[in-house]
């Protein structure tokens, strides 16, 4: 493991340990599972987020994959738990392939990223608003199925099971598999990884299917703990997952980063935000220090070489 | 095949060409009559903030970099503006705000050696907390003589504004800063190597991007008469849009802030188009998405085309 | 003296470029820097110009300096024109700049620096390689210097542009220049140097007026070399392991050849006349529009001929099966017509046995912040993977046995990242990389380009063993000496076609390249 996931665990410790001393309670089980459990949506996004970053890529379609799978599970799931298999596979379906179709974009029409996904942010935000008619429609207001939403509850929420079996996934499919070694490989010098071989376009295209399968599962997880599918559910999720990516150490560039880095950086946003808040710091006031506790961390650990 | 490249090069005009036929044509058709003056000065004061922000993030991707805080400054100089009530001093004021702004950024950027898009994911953060620190809750005004100044509903002010923002880059890309902006764009390393100041030409045109964020948030409160501290959100993207539209390359070097400008007034425009071609305002931005994607297909498709005949 | 630098010290990361390094030129000379890769010349230059701060030391440098440095300064996107007057642009009325006026200036100075041929307008993106250094160049000289630093000059440049820089060199030192070079080729040293310093180790070893090119080699590498070409004549070639016939691509127009195994064929020719095309089409990275090409595959144990072996299928390690242990061989033609070329990417071309090299090891070869380990594994990470996870033993075993076999790194550690190795050092792991694959044919482009003398001399070896080995070599250098000393065979190559075949070893460089330049007979 590289220095930066180490630099990463460490400010996360720190801030962790800041709350514990700020805000009593902070250092229970109960509020560190609270934080956890929040953390998990930004590490699921960030998962994905940072597969596309680590060859040079972008995802900023997120947002509405995210919105458009929640919403696709609670009108498929209509709150019945019978119909949770089918409804979870078609959320995580449209994920993944609103994830196809950017990989697609991005790789074979040679399309940069930031347009590809920007514009599937737009596809996506038009189909989910428009199909649910601004969700209006007679099977938006459904629950999510009770079983989804029982992840949430007891001492040791499913939930977090869940999220760890996806850090587990990412860290073994990126150390331990020829898969993972290409995609370093492509990520660190795109020319030369093509020139030995490595289907970069297949990776790349792999790379932005599972970003879209990651923003679905945030958007089933949300739905889970919210209960119901809102408009602009994702919105927040952009930023904070590029935001969880480079705090976890992953460089922008590509080519370098690791999931137990972007877990701590997950962990570190959220803390910050819930300690923040439970010291009453009002809205402007959160908004500010975080930028400036993101600001803060680029400049110890996120700063490019030397120009000599 | 230089014909064909300059459709890369030229792809913001043949876009807005485009959109602006079928403006002309879906208006037509659907009110039985060619739009009036007053629809295309309408337009024009719709479109004048994002055609500012599109202009200061051009120069931006033209050093190879990008600007996420724009949507933070806008707010952040909306809410001063509505605040204050845009009384000519505090315009000035804020002005010299958001070039500040900026200039934060392009120091950061510049100096501390951070990634572009992540200095500027951080300040947006501090000056939209900034904004909503100023403008809890949307409201504000601004001073009538400003606003039939600025953005008259009656008369074409919006276009002097307008020219005064075109003849700008022209006189700038005709300096040697001008050319020193393609140079960094173009290869940083080598720029240096032949005595670019690099850093300093950074700087410059992130504060210059702050200072047209500023300049587009006074022309919002002029249209819109109000503040909102969430004003600047959607610029983000929208700008973005208008300079890939606008055929200006995200490596940097390659394309024109024109373009960026006239990709601003084509993304402006295709609300209308499929206000007027009777589409579902819900899918609006489904549209607006594939109009991205296809617009830029089209000039990397010219530009594919080229190399093939030139090969 | 108008350029000293005294006990110079300059270390990047942990690597110490520079140490104690000491220089001094005077007006009116010519003075080469000799060394290997990593001596520390390129180092001593960026420090005398002022690109870089020395650690420790001084340096003075009295005048107006210009510096062309190695890595090519032009901004791509500028035009010609931009480029050349980037620094003081002509300008009218309020300061503006004058395009029209800018492109005829620039015009000017090309011509009166005898650059013909370049298109002021032109965005240097478009121009060639050998161009985009003459303009470089013309820069340099075009501010009228008082003190000239080229770093590695005539890399990019075919013996006729070397000519015209040498005079424009001679011309600024009879009116009391310094001109300060370096270069990898000893013929240019001795033919343009007043005064050599030979550099070792990020320290400078001598400074004489002549000296003889053994002298040299020995003081750069601290040992005395064999003969420079190993003896190829023993080696004969065998039957056909790659027929190529009409193949157009590119700048290439149907080129037709065979080459054989245990042969090394070259490829010659002045710079830039579809010797790249070639290498790149053979390789499944062109975009060929005619002709066909087939492969003869010795076929190992446990390893399906041609293209029908999945990347993932399991295959016998090559670490550990003998190279040459054939039983079968089967012909397969991996594209019957090139408009169904199923070589339509790298990937296809290892598949039939095919390995590439290319000159560019930093664009084209490393990964440089991933190990040695990872540069060297990615052309066969399949071969010792099972069901897509990496059989870490298996990988280490083969990779510490070909680093130890190229004594890469000199005992260094394989999981440090590739960036921290000597320019020879790099090359030898890109060559590690396919030598793992166990290709039949090598298509070696330009690959001593910026390197060492001791690692060249490794590298001639290698490829002869190669050739030993039953192994077919394609080979293209910059160096039409390399050509001339190394090839069984050399394919002239002009304006993409073949124009004339000399049986090998030329010998002399002069050869092949009057046959380069000379007009076909049917002309």
């Amino acid at each position: 493991m590289n220095r930066r996931v180490g630099y990463a665990a460490a400010v996360a410790a720190v801030v962790l340990l800041l709350g514990a001393v700020l805000s009593p309670g902070f250092a229970s089980w109960p509020g560190l599972r609270a934080v956890l459990v929040v953390a998990s949506f930004t590490g699921f996004v960030a998962a994905g987020q940072m597969l596309v970053v680590l060859v040079g890529g972008i995802d900023l379609s997120i947002p509405w994959v995210l919105n458009a799978a929640a919403i696709v599970l609670t009108t498929t799931g209509l709150g019945m738990a019978d119909r949770l298999p089918l409804a979870l596979a078609l959320a995580i379906g449209a994920g993944l392939l609103a994830g196809l179709v950017n990989g697609l974009g991005v790789a074979w029409l040679g399309v940069p990223a930031v347009v590809m996904t920007l514009g599937m942010n737009g596809v996506m935000q038009g189909l989910t608003l428009g199909v649910s008619q601004g969700l209006t429609c007679g099977e938006c207001g459904h629950y999510a199925p009770q079983p989804l939403r029982d992840l949430f509850a007891g001492t040791v929420p499913a939930a977090l099971l869940v999220w760890l079996g996806a850090a587990l996934f990412v860290t073994v499919l990126l150390t331990l598999t020829t898969f993972g070694r290409r995609v370093y490989a492509t990520g660190a010098n795109p020319r030369a990884a093509y020139l030995s071989g490595v289907g970069v376009k297949g990776v790349t295209v792999a790379l932005y299917t599972l970003s879209g399968g990651f923003a679905a599962l945030a958007g089933i997880m949300l739905v889970g703990y919210g209960g119901q599918a809102s408009l602009g559910l994702g919105d927040p999720y952009l930023f904070e997952s590029i935001a969880a990516v480079v705090v976890g150490g992953v460089s922008i560039l590509g080519g370098r980063g690791h999931y137990l880095g972007v877990v701590a950086g997950s962990l570190t946003l959220v803390a910050v935000t819930t300690v923040l808040r439970a010291q009453q710091v009002p809205e402007h006031g959160r908004l500010m220090i975080y930028g400036l506790v993101i600001l803060a961390i680029l400049f110890a650990y996120g700063r490019e070489r030397a120009h000599d | 095949m230089p014909a064909v490249r300059d459709l890369q090069d030229r792809l913001g005009y043949v876009v807005l060409a485009a959109t602006a036929l079928a403006y002309f044509a879906v208006y037509t058709t659907s009110l039985g009559r060619p739009p009036g003056s007053f629809d295309y000065l309408a337009i024009l004061n719709t479109t004048m903030p994002l055609v500012l922000v599109a202009l200061g993030q051009s120069l931006v991707v033209l050093t190879g970099g990008i600007d996420l805080s724009v949507g933070g400054v806008v707010s952040l100089c909306v809410a001063i503006t509505a605040a204050t009530g845009g009384t000519p001093g505090w315009i000035l004021a804020v002005l010299l705000l958001g070039t500040l702004c900026g200039l934060v950024n392009g120091l950061v950027v510049a100096y501390g050696r951070i990634a572009p898009i992540l200095t500027t994911l951080a300040t947006l953060s501090v000056y939209t907390g900034a904004a909503l620190w100023v403008l809890p809750v949307p409201g504000g005004s601004i001073a009538p003589e400003v606003r039939a100044v600025l953005s008259n509903p009656n008369a074409p002010t919006g276009l002097g504004w307008l020219a005064l923002a075109v003849a700008g880059w022209w006189v700038l890309r005709r300096t040697r800063f001008g050319m020193r902006v393609y140079a960094v764009g173009s290869d940083e390393t080598a720029a240096r190597a032949v005595g670019v100041p690099v850093e300093r030409v950074k700087a410059k045109v992130y504060a210059l991007s702050g200072l047209c964020s500023a300049a587009a948030a006074v022309f919002y409160v002029a249209t819109t008469t109000a503040g909102d501290a969430n004003a600047g959100a959607p610029f983000i993207l929208t700008s973005i849009a208008s300079v890939v539209v606008g055929g200006v390359a995200f490596t940097g070097g390659k394309g024109s802030a024109m373009g960026a400008v006239a990709g601003a007034v084509a993304l402006t425009l295709v609300i209308d188009v499929l206000f007027f071609a009777g589409i579902d305002p819900l899918y609006q931005s489904l549209f607006q998405g594939l109009f991205l994607v296809v617009a830029v297909l089209l000039g990397t498709g010219a530009a594919l085309l080229a190399r093939r005949r030139s090969a | 003296m108008t350029v000293m630098a005294t006990g110079v010290g300059r270390a990047f990361g942990g690597v110490q470029a520079l140490r104690d390094a000491s220089f001094a030129a005077r007006p009116g000379e010519i003075h080469a820097l000799a060394g290997e890769n990593g001596a520390g010349k390129s180092t001593l230059i960026k420090v005398l110009c002022g690109a870089i701060r020395a650690d420790t030391g001084t340096v003075a440098v009295d005048g107006r300096i210009a510096t062309a440095f190695q890595e090519l300064s032009l901004l791509p996107d500028l035009t010609v024109a931009e480029n050349l007057l980037l620094a003081a642009p002509p300008r009218g009325r309020l300061g503006l700049v004058r395009r029209g006026r800018l492109r005829h200036e620039a015009g000017l100075v090309l011509s009166r620096y005898g650059a013909t041929g370049i298109d002021p307008g032109s965005p240097a993106r478009d121009l060639p390689v050998s161009q985009r250094q003459m303009v470089e160049l013309v820069r340099v000289l075009a501010s009228e210097p008082d003190v000239v630093f080229l770093d590695e000059p005539t890399a990019a440049l075919a013996e006729r542009e070397v000519d015209w820089l040498a005079g424009h060199m001679r011309r600024l030192r009879d009116a009391g220049a310094c001109v300060i070079f370096t270069s990898h080729r000893w013929r240019e040293i001795e033919r343009l140097a007043d005064r050599v310093t030979v550099f070792r180790n990020g320290t400078n070893v001598a400074t004489r007026d002549r000296m003889t090119e053994e002298e040299a080699i020995t003081l750069m590498t601290g040992r005395t070399l064999g003969a420079t070409y190993p003896e190829i004549s023993a080696i004969v070639p065998g039957e056909s392991a790659l027929t190529v016939t009409g193949l157009t691509s590119g700048r290439l127009r149907d080129v037709s050849f065979d080459l054989r195994k245990g042969e090394i064929l070259g490829i010659g020719g002045l710079a830039g006349q579809g010797q790249r095309d070639l290498f790149l089409t053979l390789f499944g990275a062109g975009k060929p529009t005619a002709g066909r090409l087939s492969v003869t595959r010795n076929t190992h144990a446990g390893r399906e001929p041609g293209t029908t072996a999945g990347p993932d299928s399991p295959s016998v390690n090559p670490e550990s099966a003998p190279a040459t242990a054939g039983p079968g061989r089967s012909s397969h033609r991996f594209a019957a017509r090139m408009e169904r070329w199923s070589a339509r990417q790298p990937k296809d071309a290892i598949r039939a046995g095919i390995a590439y090299v290319p000159e560019d090891r930093k664009a084209e070869g490393l990964l440089l912040h991933l190990s040695i380990r990872d540069n060297i594994a990615l052309a066969t990470l399949a071969r010792r993977s099972r069901a897509g996870f990496i059989r870490h033993q298996a990988e280490k075993a083969a990779i510490s046995g070909i680093a130890a076999t190229l004594a890469i790194g000199a005992g260094r550690s394989t999981s440090q990242a590739a960036g921290t190795l000597s320019g020879g050092n790099q090359q030898k792991t890109v060559m590690a990389r396919w030598l793992l694959t166990d290709a039949d044919v090598f298509l070696l482009y330009d690959v001593t380009r910026g390197v060492d003398a001791a690692t060249k001399h490794d590298i001639y070896h290698l490829i002869a063993d190669l050739a030993r080995d039953g192994k077919a070599v394609l080979f293209y250098s910059s160096e039409t000496e390399e050509i001339a000393g190394l090839c069984h065979r050399v394919l002239v190559l002009r304006e993409g076609r073949v124009v004339t075949e000399l049986p090998g070893p030329v010998g002399d460089a002069e050869t092949i390249v009057a046959a380069s330049i000379r007009e076909p007979a049917d002309a």
